[in-house]
């Protein structure tokens, strides 16, 4: 049961970065890292399920202000630029 | 058992979300995936492994991470799609949609 869950989990974190990486905003990389962290989440409370051992389990608060804190980062960012992702060095 | 049958249905739940969000192009449809079914999984996910943890210690903090997630997720999308507006992009098919400000 906990190998499949994880499995089911890895498939999705595989699909998140399908989109972190084809983009094309920064809206989308942003929404496709907040899928990830809840994926991480996931992972770490499994694993603590599966073995018992909860000595991890406080990160996952930690985690969760973190995650909530960089998105809010992300989206007052976004603002400022005009929402196109853009590296040193393109033409735009 | 129970436990371990809801965190594999939030699993279940978070890759549909992810799905959706490799499915869809437009944002303000993939911010629909991430609030609603992702935090719905991760939510029966740490709920489920709550009720297999024995120790007062363990499921008061994956209680505590579940009700911070539920609070913290419809806000951190409000803001990004609020940005995203404010950037000139616009839903896809011409829904019709309130101006922000």
């Amino acid at each position: 049961m906990t190998v499949v869950t994880m499995l089911v989990l890895a498939a999705a974190a595989a699909a998140y970065l399908v989109r972190l990486v084809r983009g094309p905003g920064l809206s989308e990389r942003v929404i496709a890292l907040d899928g990830l962290i809840v994926v991480g989440i996931s992972a770490v409370a499994v694993h603590a399920m599966s073995t018992g051992q909860g000595a991890f389990l406080p990160v996952l608060v930690v985690i969760t202000l973190v995650g909530f804190v960089a998105t809010a980062a992300a989206a007052r960012f976004i603002e400022r630029t005009d929402g196109v992702d853009q590296r040193p060095g393109d033409a735009r | 058992m129970i436990g371990q049958l809801l965190a594999l249905g939030g699993a279940v739940l978070i890759l549909f979300s992810a799905l959706g969000i490799v499915r869809f192009d437009d944002v303000f449809a993939q911010m629909h995936f991430l609030t609603k079914a992702s935090t719905l999984g991760v939510v029966l996910v740490l709920g489920g492994a709550a009720l297999v943890m024995e120790r007062a210690n363990d499921w008061s903090s994956l209680l505590l991470a579940a009700f911070l997630q539920l609070l913290t997720s419809p806000v951190a999308a409000n803001l990004i799609g609020r940005s995203t507006y404010l950037t000139r992009v616009r839903p896809i098919q011409g829904s019709t949609t309130t101006p922000v400000e």
